[in-house]
């Protein structure tokens, strides 16, 4: 399986050869998609590469401990990332294109849980939301003031499109870096700093760029 | 740009003119206006306030000199004598218009004098203004020989934009609160944007991608924008743009206190360029039927 794994890696990382970020990344396309049937049967070496580090790359330093929050639906994110090993910009996909890495619609949920668990509390709840045609009014966890403007596809691009020895399947690592070890939980929490410093701290170890206006206007 | 890199750079952000000024430039955004094409309609100072948040401040704090356009159209009169007996609230003939918005100075007077270096010169020839560094010590403004730095005396976002007005702010930049100073920025939020996506596209930013608000609003053309680094060098690989083109034909140069151009046709000037600014703002003097 690992040989497998292994292809794939060597496939994304092809000297030379320019792959469209959309293609690259995305798990609509027909090499994505066995990513994740790959990736959903691939559980053992990706948790043998949990504590592994990210290539080219220092992280930001500092620990926080957050809240809780009380989300509408308690989506539990280490039974999707972790163990079923979903790439986090299968829901998150506006992460690799924007500014911000985006909640996905309900349809897109509805999408697998029209058929898998359908028994299950959570998403008898979710279901319900989608018959009302309703959102579920999820909670920020992560907020930044008004005045810090972050982007997430330019470090996604910085850290994972132009990183060649980092393979697409393993971006969880890289959204680690803020987000901490959102695999490991249930709802998420808020477990970095988000501060100016813990930003400050990546920026200098990885040569990013150091005008105010960059992130301040 | 940390306490560290203020420190250690500290020079090189404050060379002054005499000294070459700062060099290690990207680009350098600059603006060409037009007099003769200015009608001073107002539009740009509009779309400068719809762009930039800029706070509504009413009438009475108008008149203390609270108002926050960061661009505004400054009146002249060609004839200020009316004549006798003649008592008018103003004349019907000789208005002429000067749009006046932050001159980006490469050698700005008002950096030097900031306690928290909450202003400084950017990679791209901008003046800078970091509003959650300012502590409001309002030294900037009364540095600036252009009096075109504004400074929120009042929580004017709490006025400003009754519902459902707040609607209507832009999203990719602060609402400024009170007790920090604010100018014009050449609309950084739209330059962010395009270098962004130019980054992501593996390429160069290119002259015309975005425009200020001004600029991009303004019914005459008057005004043109676009990076003018190597004006002097242009086979230099930067971009011949516009904006740089109409500099060299008026035989303007930058990093020059007085200009010495013979031909009494050239119309470019700089305002106040005899106080060693720099100001990266060419107007285009009007021609005028005498």
């Amino acid at each position: 399986m690992s040989g497998i794994r292994q292809l794939f890696s060597g496939r994304w990382s092809f000297p030379g050869v320019r792959i469209p970020v959309g293609e690259r990344a995305g798990l609509s396309s027909t090499a994505g998609f066995l990513a994740l049937v790959v990736a959903l049967f691939a559980c053992a070496p990706l948790a043998a590469q949990a504590g592994s580090t990210v290539p080219n790359a220092v992280p930001p330093e500092g620990t926080y401990s957050g809240k809780d929050v009380p989300q509408p639906i308690e989506f539990p994110h280490d039974i999707h990332a972790k163990i079923n090993g979903i790439n986090c910009m299968y829901c998150h996909t506006y992460a690799r294109r924007s500014k911000v890495a985006g909640i996905p619609p309900t349809s897109k949920c509805m999408g697998c849980h029209s058929v898998i668990a359908t028994d299950k509390p959570r998403i008898k709840q979710l279901t319900e939301y989608w018959e009302k045609r309703e959102p579920p009014h999820w909670l920020k966890v992560h907020d930044l003031p008004d005045f810090v403007h972050f982007t997430h596809e330019k470090h996604i691009k910085r850290f994972v499109f132009d990183n060649p020895e980092l393979p697409v399947e393993q971006v969880s690592e890289v959204c680690a870096f803020c987000h901490g070890d959102i695999k490991d939980m249930t709802v998420a929490k808020k477990q970095k700093p988000l501060t100016m410093g813990f930003c400050r701290s990546c920026h200098e170890a990885n040569n990013g760029p150091f005008d105010c206006w960059k992130c301040h206007k | 740009m940390s306490l560290e890199n203020i420190l250690t750079d500290w020079s090189r952000y404050r060379k002054g003119l005499e000294q070459g000024g700062f060099h290690d430039y990207e680009h350098m955004w600059g603006m060409v206006i037009d007099l003769d094409k200015c009608t001073g309609c107002g539009a740009c100072v509009v779309a400068c306030y719809a762009e930039n948040n800029l706070a509504v401040v009413g009438k009475d704090r108008f008149a203390d000199g609270h108002a926050m356009h960061w661009l505004r159209i400054e009146r002249y009169w060609d004839e200020p004598d009316l004549g006798e007996g003649r008592v008018a609230e103003y004349q019907h003939h000789g208005a002429s218009f000067l749009p006046m918005h932050c001159q980006q100075c490469n050698a700005a007077t008002c950096e030097p004098v900031c306690p928290v270096a909450a202003t400084y010169h950017t990679p791209d020839g901008l003046n800078a203004q970091v509003y959650n560094r300012c502590i409001g010590s309002r030294y900037c403004s009364n540095n600036c020989p252009y009096r075109l730095r504004y400074f929120n005396f009042f929580s004017y976002y709490e006025s400003s934009w009754p519902a459902p007005l707040h609607m209507q702010l832009n999203p990719d930049l602060t609402v400024r609160d009170k007790g920090v100073m604010e100018k014009c920025t050449f609309c950084v939020q739209r330059i962010r944007a395009a270098k962004d996506k130019a980054q992501m596209e593996d390429r160069k930013l290119t002259d015309g991608e975005f425009q200020p608000a001004c600029v991009q609003t303004c019914p005459t053309s008057a005004m043109t924008f676009g990076d003018i680094l190597d004006l002097h060098n242009p086979g230099k690989g930067v971009e011949n743009t516009r904006a740089a083109a109409l500099w060299r034909k008026h035989e303007v140069e930058l990093g020059k206190t007085r200009q010495t151009k013979q031909d009494p046709d050239l119309r470019g000037y700089r305002i106040f360029e005899g106080l060693n600014t720099d100001p990266k703002v060419l107007f285009l003097e009007r021609v005028r039927e005498v």
